[in-house]
């Protein structure tokens, strides 16, 4: 009864005696005025979207995807008129190679793309998702990186540490069909410790 | 007389006696120089140019010998300093620098988070942090170091900052370490001139002009943060960064200690430092600790965070954490 007295006690004591640069972070809880205190900060970069989800902060952007795909809009080849070019499959998109979900979940195409509205994605419930929102798609398996990619513990902000917030998408990094990196060859080297 | 007024005049007096005193040395010092500079200048018009290149060059160098702390110095003296510097370099080898003496911006204190879950150990940051902040290519000077782990291994001096194959290997994590910027900083309190200090926002500088190239911070450091300069940095001019800060990136010279600034001349202006924006895989997170929605303090509050040597005591902005 008395040790747990004491652990409780000295745990409680441990906490209350924490000091320095995190009891300095904790006690700043008023939000910090970008626009106000940071001169030359960029505002919104050209080619970026509102993410459809908030961060702690509020709303943040992410960089766009339909001006990086090379043939968009997809519906110029996929509509009722029949493709009159030999081989047009190939020609298009003979360089993808499919390399998601791994032996146990192989993705195809259509885990995806939309069968129906081919410049669409869809989701497993259903859902249409624009390419520029391609974030809602990689969420549905790889939630968590989402939650860490929405609070900022996962994947980068572009330029600027202040003003309003701008990050990559999912597939500014990686690429969608097989978004493992690549292994390569390290810039340098680094000298011993000591 | 009354007693009060007779006091208040002799307390005046002393006063002015006292100022006078305090400031004789560097006063006289700084009569010496203008009157060496303007001697020398007549000397040297009179047979040419001599050693020193130019009258002006020779000049402004005076005027830089015998300029103050940064610490010390006015707005107008800052802006005087930084004014000098891109003329010298102007003269001294033809280039084009933007030398700022940029403030801290108030309500921020920077503070750092790096992955060793992400890091894959491209080594990309190191070799932007060479070409922004204008290191020595001659001795391979680099700020930030990474270190080939094996899992289980908790210290990067065990570490292999040589590996030599394509990365990520299996069953490795990649830990990067360079200046932690500590809130309690070891080297701060062993430098024997006052050269080197913490700045309102958190990052530990060092006024290159003041140091003495004794090397007592270098010692004090108890992660090797610090960097010294064995031989007179050699950068190729189409490579070097123009933009520059006075406690940042501009040109240090032999003999003078340097360290990471978390890039000064860049996150004083709001951009993330050339580190952060070179990681291709993410892995480092750079922000304000003092406010509440930023990514740092997001990091801090969800995940999994230890501090490299927390036992000592020195309180490093600078967090490690996984996924």
């Amino acid at each position: 009864m008395l040790a747990l007295i004491l652990a409780v006690f000295s745990g409680g004591y441990a906490y209350s005696a924490q000091d320095g640069v995190v009891q300095i972070y904790k006690n700043a809880t008023a939000p910090f005025d970008d626009e106000k205190k940071v001169d030359s900060i960029l505002l919104i970069p050209e080619k970026t979207v509102p993410v459809k989800t908030k961060y702690q902060g509020g709303l943040f952007w992410t960089e766009t995807r339909k001006e990086k795909i090379e043939r968009f809009k997809c519906s110029k080849c996929h509509n009722n008129k029949s493709v009159r070019i030999s081989q047009a499959a190939e020609m298009a998109h003979g360089t993808i190679v499919l390399d998601h979900g791994g032996a146990q979940k192989p993705l195809s195409c259509y885990t995806c793309h939309e069968k129906g509205d081919r410049d669409f994605l869809v989701t497993e419930a259903g859902l249409k998702v624009d390419m520029d929102h391609s974030y809602r798609m990689c969420g549905q398996c790889h939630f968590r990186q989402a939650r860490d990619w929405v609070g900022g513990a996962h994947g980068k902000r572009i330029s600027y540490w202040a003003g309003q917030r701008v990050v990559k998408n999912c597939v500014s990094c990686h690429d969608p069909h097989s978004p493992l990196f690549e292994k390569r060859w390290p810039k340098t080297y680094s000298p011993p410790f000591k | 007389m009354d007693p009060q007024i007779k006091n208040d005049c002799r307390r005046k007096q002393t006063n002015k006696l006292l100022q006078e005193k305090q400031s004789g040395r560097r006063q006289f010092l700084k009569g010496a120089a203008r009157v060496a500079a303007l001697g020398g200048a007549a000397m040297l018009s009179g047979c040419g140019a001599g050693m020193f290149g130019s009258n002006e060059e020779y000049s402004l160098r005076w005027q830089e010998y015998f300029k103050k702390n940064y610490r010390l110095m006015t707005p107008e003296e800052k802006d005087e300093t930084v004014r000098r510097l891109e003329r010298l370099a102007r003269l001294k080898s033809d280039v084009d620098v933007q030398v700022s003496s940029e403030a801290p911006i108030d309500g921020v204190l920077f503070g750092y988070a790096f992955n060793v879950t992400r890091c894959e150990g491209y080594m990309e940051c190191v070799t932007a942090c060479v070409k922004e902040n204008n290191l020595d290519r001659k001795s391979n000077t680099q700020y930030i170091r990474i270190f080939e782990m094996e899992h289980g291994q908790m210290s990067p001096e065990v570490g292999d900052g040589k590996y030599f194959h394509k990365v990520p290997v299996e069953d490795h994590f990649y830990m990067g370490v360079q200046c932690y910027h500590c809130q309690n900083a070891p080297c701060t309190k062993a430098c024997p001139v006052r050269a080197t200090w913490q700045e309102p926002d958190g990052i530990v500088v060092v006024d290159y002009d003041w140091c003495i190239g004794c090397r007592y911070c270098m010692a004090a450091c108890p992660y090797y943060g610090r960097r010294f300069n064995w031989n007179e940095p050699q950068v190729p001019l189409a490579e070097m960064t123009k933009k520059q800060h006075y406690l940042g990136n501009r040109m240090r010279r032999k003999g003078q200690m340097e360290k990471c600034t978390f890039c000064v001349q860049r996150s004083r202006e709001g951009r993330l430092p050339a580190c952060v924006e070179a990681c291709p895989t993410g892995a480092r997170v750079f922000g304000n600790l003092l406010d509440p929605k930023s990514e740092i303090r997001f990091v801090l509050k969800n995940k999994k965070v230890f501090r490299f040597k927390d036992d000592l005591g020195t309180d490093p902005k600078f967090w490690y954490f996984v996924d």
